[in-house]
């Protein structure tokens, strides 16, 4: 029932099965070579006692003995606890995060973390800041009235 | 059953043989409201979803206005939550599907040869059941209240004082728990979560009619691969809509529940997911964007052969195409949720079913475009509407299959990019298309032409402004604009393309005035249609203009796809199509046959149930609302009672009414069909 195909058509068809290729090499590649992952269930966590379990209980920066930093963040309506942190340039962050209320979207500007925080549940998110300054943490996921007020930041030290 | 003006009617009052007369006006008000005619439910549709348009374009004003300037106050953060929840509820709910459902019950008996759809009396409850619906959720405005959390404080400049402020909140995904009593007290987000259960139900009711009448009531000869695209893609939709529907219903269910009862199932306190409601929502929520853009892709494909004068080019992959991209529909709603955290099998999965079904969809653009090829193109509105569509669908389509890298999508999420992406579908998509349908059939709604020059104007000014607001915002997004934020801040450096959406908004709102006024216009002052205006090719413009009310003087006999086509052209040896000698006969021949039927046709009788129920249905949703007030169990009695009792009259009114000396069953063979189905409905 196919005629013999028009050199356009070819070309075409070529085109669309390459860039399917493409795409999936570059999921492939994306996952298994250069290790992005998107934040996965790593713990669960009773949202009503979110201040009394570990490592919640206190909030704040870490720094630990292999020179990463752990930043453990309770995201809440409507603010960060704590709303700065403070890490020397070159360390890499754990940020490790929960919610006791509703969701909340946490995004820091000019990097690629952008992690849903769930309540009940515990995200876990690392990034790696290279050169000194301020970025801004906002609220990525509508979280009600005071949402626009959900801010924080990463203070990198030099 | 009620019979038409022609031939003179021996039609005289007499006594009613049950206690349940069908009503006999077929105009004025009551005509209206008691009316199963699919034409009249089909422009009532329109007019509605029209005003809901209006209105909800009127939030996105607001919306811009408050997002023009930085540190803006011009709403409170209150008002502005409620303007983009009821923004973007309103457009997809009470526009965008009813404006197609409009499309459909126009169109579909015309387009397949009947007389009506299968089922005339559930078309008409499905009307009133989705305008009472919409009544009922958009009085939030005027009954509803918003109020801090449980436990919580307000913020500067949180004012909840404000009758807009008071409005649902809780965003058109409303995400659990922000949804839920704690978090969102008062009662606006009852109204938003019964409001679309009720809207829902309208919805599936008409599904199930639309399938049936396809499958049933398709003119001798119509093969199901001889119907009009815009046949098929209902025919998609329906499906989308049977299977998708229930899925928002139980999710819905649930939140009421949680809301009303006290259950969990979305309260982590309590041991429930929030991210249940995530999967439940957007396991509907993608199939609704194919549910929206579809009938826009039907009707493109009515709108670009007419006016490139050649057939749709590949038709069957056109309409198999549309058949794939609403089954691949159900398997990318987590791509909404990569940041939710899913495993890489998932995003893997997710990640390549979302650009698998760039594929059909990319089908369709090329065969747009082949169709196109070589036609004769003449730049009419309608045409202009559609090629707007197929441009602006492939940037919104493009813009789309970023979403299948996972980290370009994670990157996305919450961004402004995400509603650039999404309103170049939706309007460049759907609305675009919506447009261009209802230029096209303009001349056969009203028998009057519209106005070219306002209508061209209508388009330039559309296209331009729908750019201006919606591509920058891809910007704005890149440059890490959080979706949803009440203000932005100087310092952000997002001032200069803000202001461009803003304007850009204005100019989509002047264009929309002239739509209006084009559309008032010519339809008091309009040059007369004729017939046939476009020169068309399928079966519906076959008949007079403006359609008279029993569509098929003699119901038609198909021989091919494009039908209409082959009656007027025939091919000469170089295969080009060529007038048939007799054009003009065929032609004045089907105008006068059109006009004057040969023997009394039966249509459909009015009814007052379907108006009842959906009045009752109303009644039944307010009480939900609020039974934990006390007197919401007595509203759900009430409703109860109306729509119960509209079903027991539903049933057993009269199938026709009695006229004097002409008894209705002594017909042709012509007229079983939709007397049979009005049978089977009062069985069923």
């Amino acid at each position: 029932m196919i005629k013999t195909l028009d050199r356009y058509e070819k070309i075409i068809l070529g085109l669309t099965v390459l860039g399917l290729i493409l795409g999936a090499g570059a999921i492939a590649l994306s996952v298994l070579e250069a290790g992005i992952h998107l934040p996965t269930i790593e713990d669960r966590i009773d949202p009503a006692a979110v201040r009394d379990t570990a490592p919640f209980d206190e909030p704040g920066v870490t720094i630990n003995s292999d020179g990463t930093a752990t930043a453990v963040i309770i995201a809440q309506t409507w603010l960060w606890e704590p709303d700065t942190i403070e890490v020397p340039a070159g360390t890499e962050v754990e940020f490790v995060l929960t919610s006791p209320d509703v969701l909340h979207g946490f995004h820091i500007w000019d990097t690629a973390v952008n992690a849903m925080v769930i309540p009940g549940q515990v995200t876990r998110v690392t990034q790696t800041f290279d050169n000194p300054g301020e970025f801004g943490i906002v609220c990525h996921e509508y979280c009600g009235i005071g949402h626009h007020t959900m801010f924080g930041r990463v203070l990198v030290t030099p | 059953m009620a019979t038409t003006a022609i031939p003179p009617q021996e039609e005289t009052p007499s006594a009613p043989t049950t206690i349940f007369r069908r009503p006999a006006s077929t105009e004025g008000f009551w005509g209206w409201v008691t009316t199963t005619d699919h034409k009249k439910i089909g422009i009532m549709y329109g007019y509605s979803a029209f005003f809901f348009f209006l209105l909800g374009g009127i939030e996105a004003l607001l919306i811009r206005v408050q997002l023009a300037v930085p540190d803006n106050t011009f709403l409170s953060a209150a008002e502005y939550n409620a303007a983009f929840t009821m923004h973007a509820t309103i457009m997809v709910f009470l526009f965008v599907m009813p404006m197609a459902a409009a499309f459909f019950n126009y169109l579909l008996p015309l387009m397949i040869g009947a007389r009506d759809v299968a089922f005339p009396r559930m078309n008409a409850v499905s009307y009133w059941i989705f305008l009472f619906g919409a009544i009922f959720a958009s009085s939030s405005f005027l009954f509803g209240t918003s109020g801090a959390p449980v436990g919580g404080y307000l913020p500067d400049g949180a004012e909840w004082a404000s009758r807009l402020g008071s409005m649902p909140n809780g965003g058109w995904f409303g995400y659990a728990p922000n949804s839920l009593e704690a978090f969102s007290t008062g009662t606006a987000m009852d109204y938003w979560a019964v409001g679309l259960q009720v809207i829902g139900i309208a919805s599936l009711i008409s599904s199930i009619n639309f399938i049936v009448t396809i499958l049933n009531l398709r003119a001798k000869g119509m093969k199901l691969l001889r119907m009009p695209v815009f046949v098929w893609m209902t025919f998609v939709v329906a499906f989308l809509l049977l299977f998708s529907l229930p899925i928002i219903a139980v999710a819905l269910f649930m939140v009421t529940f949680d809301r009303q009862f006290g259950t969990v199932f979305f309260d982590a306190t309590g041991g429930g997911d929030p991210v249940l409601w995530q999967h439940l929502f957007w396991l509907f929520g993608h199939p609704e964007v194919y549910i929206l853009v579809l009938p826009s892709m039907g009707l493109v494909s009515e709108v670009l052969p007419t006016f490139s004068r050649k057939p749709l080019f590949g038709y069957a992959a056109v309409v198999f195409a549309g058949a794939a991209i609403a089954f691949l529909g159900f398997g990318v709603w987590a791509h909404h949720m990569y940041a939710s955290g899913i495993s890489t099998v998932a995003q893997a999965a997710f990640g390549l079913a979302t650009m698998t079904i760039a594929v059909p969809t990319g089908i369709k653009i090329f065969n747009w475009m082949g169709t196109m090829w070589g036609g004769k193109i003449r730049f009419k509105t309608p045409m202009l509407f559609a090629i707007g569509f197929v441009s602006l669908f492939v940037i919104g389509g493009l813009s789309g299959v970023t979403h299948s890298i996972v980290p370009s999508n994670w990157q996305q999420t919450d961004t402004y990019y995400i509603v650039g992406h999404f309103h170049y579908v939706l309007f460049g998509g759907a609305v675009f298309g919506l447009f261009a349908g209802l230029y096209y059939y303009f001349p056969m709604l009203t028998g009057k032409m519209y106005n070219e020059r306002l209508g061209k104007l209508h388009f330039w000014l559309m296209f331009l402004g729908m750019n201006l607001t919606f591509g920058p915002m891809h910007w704005l997004g890149l440059q890490g604009m959080p979706r949803r934020t009440w203000v932005w801040f100087e310092e952000q450096g997002l001032a200069f393309w803000n202001a461009v959406v803003t304007v850009g908004a204005f100019v989509i709102a002047a264009s929309a005035l002239v739509f209006m006024i084009n559309w008032m216009l010519s339809k008091r002052r309009g040059v007369d249609a004729g017939f046939d205006p476009w020169d068309a090719r399928t079966l519906e413009w076959m008949l007079p203009l403006p359609v008279p009310e029993y569509n098929y003087a003699k119901l038609p006999t198909v021989t091919a796809l494009d039908e209409f086509w082959h009656r007027k052209y025939t091919e000469d040896e170089d295969g080009r199509a060529v007038r048939r000698d007799d054009y003009d006969e065929i032609v004045a021949q089907l105008e006068h046959e059109g006009r004057n039927p040969e023997e009394e046709i039966e249509l459909p009788s009015p009814s007052y149930f379907p108006f009842l129920v959906g009045f009752g249905i109303m009644f039944v949703a307010y009480g939900v609302v609020y039974l934990s007030a006390g007197f919401g169990i007595w509203l759900m009695l009430l409703g109860a009672v109306i729509a119960l009792g509209s079903f027991v009259g539903w049933s057993v009114e009269p199938l026709e009414e009695h006229h004097g000396g002409h008894d209705g069953h002594a017909e042709a063979a012509d007229h079983e069909e939709i007397e049979d189905a009005d049978a089977e409905e009062v069985e069923a």
